[in-house]
């Protein structure tokens, strides 16, 4: 929707962090806090856009760029003030249980994280290809004014697509602080890599963003093994960067409008 | 060149007056002898130099880069290299930052100056975070660790060095905004498919302001290598080197001469003020302050005082962008 | 056979599938007024966007003067001698219309030689020759659209261009703003200016131009003087459609009958 979202790591954060509140207090599932997460996140994402962004939602991109910014800023501080900054971790019982698949061994987590995610992103799909309203998502990316005409409450709209992206983000970071612990800043590195996938997928595209995701996890690991692990960045903004260039629609998407 | 009303595209004259003199009048500020003092205004005046820099691209040309830090960081790096390597002269080294800066603004601009506006944001941030990854990569660089910088035994005269970078930055801010390179950028801004077709060049012109942006930053940091003994990874690429700069030039007026400095001025007197009353939770009122600023002044304090209606044409003002 | 001046020889443009324009040629002399006309989406402003060489054409080219349009940077063809308007005018809202002007008169066709006040000098000139005069000072987004449309018109002007071309300059004026336009197009040509308009509205192409180009559908399908285009059957049928065309061409023959009969009985 032409909002560049530099909260969206804090929202990743947050999930993980609601996550590891209900687990060490009410001793639930990290898997069963991720449809949790993503309700709590989406709605806090859509007060978020109601109320407050919404009302530069039509300036330039600087102030949307830099209003999440604020936002990320207070929320991390937030965080850091409540949790501390010591990296925390969720540990249910079959953390490190594994099975083989021939000669591959694979960690029973990591394998459910990945139907999870599949899962999701299938749901998303659907309901944004089916629905009313997503149709009505739909129709407000390719024209606000038209949309308006034809009755759609945009700034409804608006409010339910930045809940829409908070909530995957509270949900992905259940999934992130499951595998690799947390503390507050464990959301900043996925600003950047989430707008490369999305670029790299083709913007508007949410099958462009799977693909997207699986062609950057297969670059970045490749870069790592033979460039050296610490330059994960270069290795984004190059691939990042040659996709712009070469084909900026991404792999699956239309041209943004 | 007279400009066509009061100001023409400089925003406003006489802040920009009350700024130069400002500038002469800190001159002084080492002559004081007081530590603290000389450290603060020093600190105004590189952010300063770093906000009129990213100022000349994004508020004059309109193309608002999120990476300026890159700039910064190489700044400081050439200066601390420099430095170990028998040229500990901050005179010598900042220039040199400056030059390396600009001659990678100049190549980097060709392939990413082309991308659109969003596109262009997040490159520019990715690049900034590459560039901080190869570094801390680098042997020659300090890797991870940093590079120390031995300070000469005449500390005031890195205070001198900041002053020199910011009075070139506000300087040459000045010069392109009287000039018709500033009307070039502005039509850019506007529009740029109408700019090409009245004839500027405009690959040329944004290729240019970058660069020019870039050695303002450059400068800063080079300054700052010296002026902090130390540097590192973090410390020369850090966000809020990166933001805040650009936080003051929206709080002081965007796309104006005197705006950056405005801005530079008050949001260092807004950070020592919670620094000294809340050091734990300062860094968490930045974020109020950057969100409040961002919602009640898009534009900047210079431009508040020519908002017509009082308060309700400000309060008017503020709901034109809402959906 | 005199040197030519501005033509377009076999141009067309292709956007992925659509072919905009197929093969279009035609010639503009010196000092003419053409009206390029021709229904919705038949290739108008696409052919605009060729000659000015904002586009490059898929095939074909356009010259003038010798050099090939396609062959040069957007921001180097005003430095020939052509400037255009746009359809959808493009002004820079922020600031005022003198600047508007001025920064056409620092970067057109003279630019390099003027100094910025002799821009802002000659923005005047021009401003006073298109009525904006009372609202120099003003910024251009408090504009009303005739004015917006003048602004386009000074802005190109100040390119210093020999050929001027106007893409649907007319759209959305009434009666009275209409007229004044055609005024202005009419004191161009006094000043030696060529230009070529695409316009929708047929009164004013009538009154003002010396030859009328058609396109329909990407290719000219009529080419001549005014009176003489509107009466061929073909543009008749690319406006009004074919039974129309038809029934037209029944009443020529009809009346051709009559007047035959006439003849015979006189």
């Amino acid at each position: 929707m032409n909002i560049i979202n530099l909260a969206h790591g804090a929202y990743l954060m947050m999930g993980a962090y609601l996550s590891y509140v209900l687990f060490t207090s009410l001793h639930v599932d990290p898997f069963l806090s991720v449809p949790i997460a993503f309700a709590v996140m989406f709605g806090f994402g859509f007060l978020v856009q109601k109320y407050v962004i919404n009302f530069v939602v039509r300036a330039p991109m600087l102030t949307t760029f830099l209003l999440t910014f604020g936002l990320s800023l207070l929320l991390v501080n937030i965080a850091l003030v409540i949790f501390h900054g010591d990296s925390k971790a969720v540990a249910p019982a079959y953390t490190g249980s594994h099975f083989d698949l021939g000669p591959v061994t694979i960690g029973w987590t990591k394998f459910w994280t990945l139907l999870v995610a599949l899962a999701v992103t299938g749901v998303v799909q659907l309901w944004l290809s089916r629905s009313r309203t997503g149709r009505a998502i739909r129709a407000t990316a390719l024209d606000i004014g038209a949309a308006q005409l034809s009755g759609v409450r945009v700034a409804n709209i608006y409010a339910i697509v930045y809940g829409l992206g908070a909530g995957l983000a509270g949900a992905a970071g259940v999934l992130v602080g499951l595998n690799q612990g947390l503390n507050p800043s464990m959301g900043d590195p996925y600003i950047i890599d989430a707008f490369v996938v999305c670029v790299l997928g083709g913007l508007g595209s949410v099958q462009g963003a799977l693909v997207g995701g699986l062609v950057f996890g297969i670059v970045e690991a490749l870069g790592s093994q033979f460039i050296g692990s610490g330059l994960q960045d270069a290795v984004a903004l190059g691939v990042f960067l040659i996709v712009l260039i070469v084909r900026p629609t991404g792999i699956m998407g239309r041209a943004l409008v | 060149m007279k400009a066509a009303r009061a100001g023409g595209i400089t925003g406003s004259p006489r802040a920009a007056l009350a700024i130069a003199a400002l500038l002469v009048v800190a001159l002084g500020v080492p002559l004081l002898h007081n530590g603290y003092y000389e450290n603060l205004v020093r600190g105004i005046l590189m952010f300063s130099a770093m906000s009129l820099g990213w100022n000349l691209l994004g508020g004059y040309a309109g193309y608002v880069s999120f990476g300026n830090v890159v700039y910064f960081g190489i700044g400081a790096y050439v200066s601390a290299y420099l430095a170990n390597h028998g040229w500990a002269n901050v005179w010598v080294d900042v220039p040199a930052g400056m030059i390396v800066a600009a001659l990678f603004a100049i190549l980097l601009g060709l392939p990413i100056l082309r991308l659109e506006g969003h596109y262009f944001g997040i490159a520019t941030l990715g690049i900034a975070l590459a560039v901080q990854e190869l570094i801390a990569n680098t042997d020659a660089l300090g890797n991870g660790s940093g590079l120390t910088v031995t300070q000469a035994a005449w500390f005031s005269q890195y205070y001198y060095a900041m002053w020199a970078v910011c009075a070139y930055a506000f300087g040459l801010t000045w010069l392109v905004a009287t000039s018709k390179f500033g009307y070039a950028l502005v039509a850019i801004r506007e529009n740029e498919d109408a700019a090409a077709v009245l004839g500027i060049d405009v690959t040329r012109a944004k290729i240019a302001a970058w660069a020019l942006c870039a050695t303002m930053a450059a400068g800063a940091g080079g300054v700052f290598a010296f002026s902090n003994g130390f540097i590192d990874p973090p410390t020369a690429f850090g966000l809020e080197d990166n933001v805040f700069p650009i936080v003051m030039a929206l709080l002081g007026g965007v796309g104006t001469v005197a705006g950056p400095v405005v801005g530079a001025l008050i949001l260092t007197a807004i950070n020592e003020t919670l620094w000294s009353h809340f050091p734990q939770i300062h860094t968490l009122f930045f974020g109020v302050v950057i969100v409040l600023v961002v919602l009640f002044l898009p534009r900047g304090l210079l431009f508040l005082a020519g908002v017509k209606g009082g308060w309700r044409g400000f309060v008017r003002g503020l709901s034109a962008y809402r959906v | 056979m005199s040197a030519k001046y501005l033509s377009v020889d076999n141009v067309s443009m292709r956007f992925g599938g659509l072919l905009a324009l197929d093969g279009v040629s035609f010639e503009i002399e010196r000092g003419s007024i053409v009206g390029l006309i021709g229904p919705n989406g038949s290739g108008k402003t696409t052919m605009m966007n060729v000659v000015s060489g904002v586009y490059k054409p898929s095939g074909g080219s356009v010259t003038f003067e010798g050099t090939r349009i396609g062959r040069v940077a957007t921001h180097d063809v005003c430095k020939l001698g052509i400037a255009r308007t746009f359809q959808v005018v493009k002004p820079f809202v922020n600031l005022t219309v003198r600047e508007n002007v001025a920064v056409g008169a620092m970067y057109g066709r003279y630019g390099a030689k003027r100094r910025g006040s002799a821009a802002f000098a000659r923005a005047d000139e021009l401003l006073e020759f298109v009525g904006l005069a009372r609202v120099a000072g003003r910024p251009a987004s408090e504009l009303t659209i005739p004015d917006r449309k003048r602004l386009e018109v000074a802005k190109a002007l100040a390119l210093d261009p020999e050929v001027l071309l106007l893409d649907e300059v007319m759209a959305g004026l009434n009666h009275s703003e209409v007229d004044e336009a055609l005024e202005l197009v009419r004191a161009l040509k006094a000043r030696g200016l060529t230009i070529v308009i695409v316009e929708h509205l047929m009164k004013a192409i009538m009154s003002v131009s010396t030859t009328v180009i058609v396109l329909a559908e990407g290719k000219k399908i009529a080419e001549g003087p005014p009176l003489e285009v509107t009466q061929s059957p073909q543009v008749i049928e690319a406006y009004l459609g074919s039974r129309f065309a038809i029934r037209h061409a029944a009443e020529r023959a009809r009346s051709a009958l009559r007047q035959a009969q006439d003849d015979i009985s006189k």
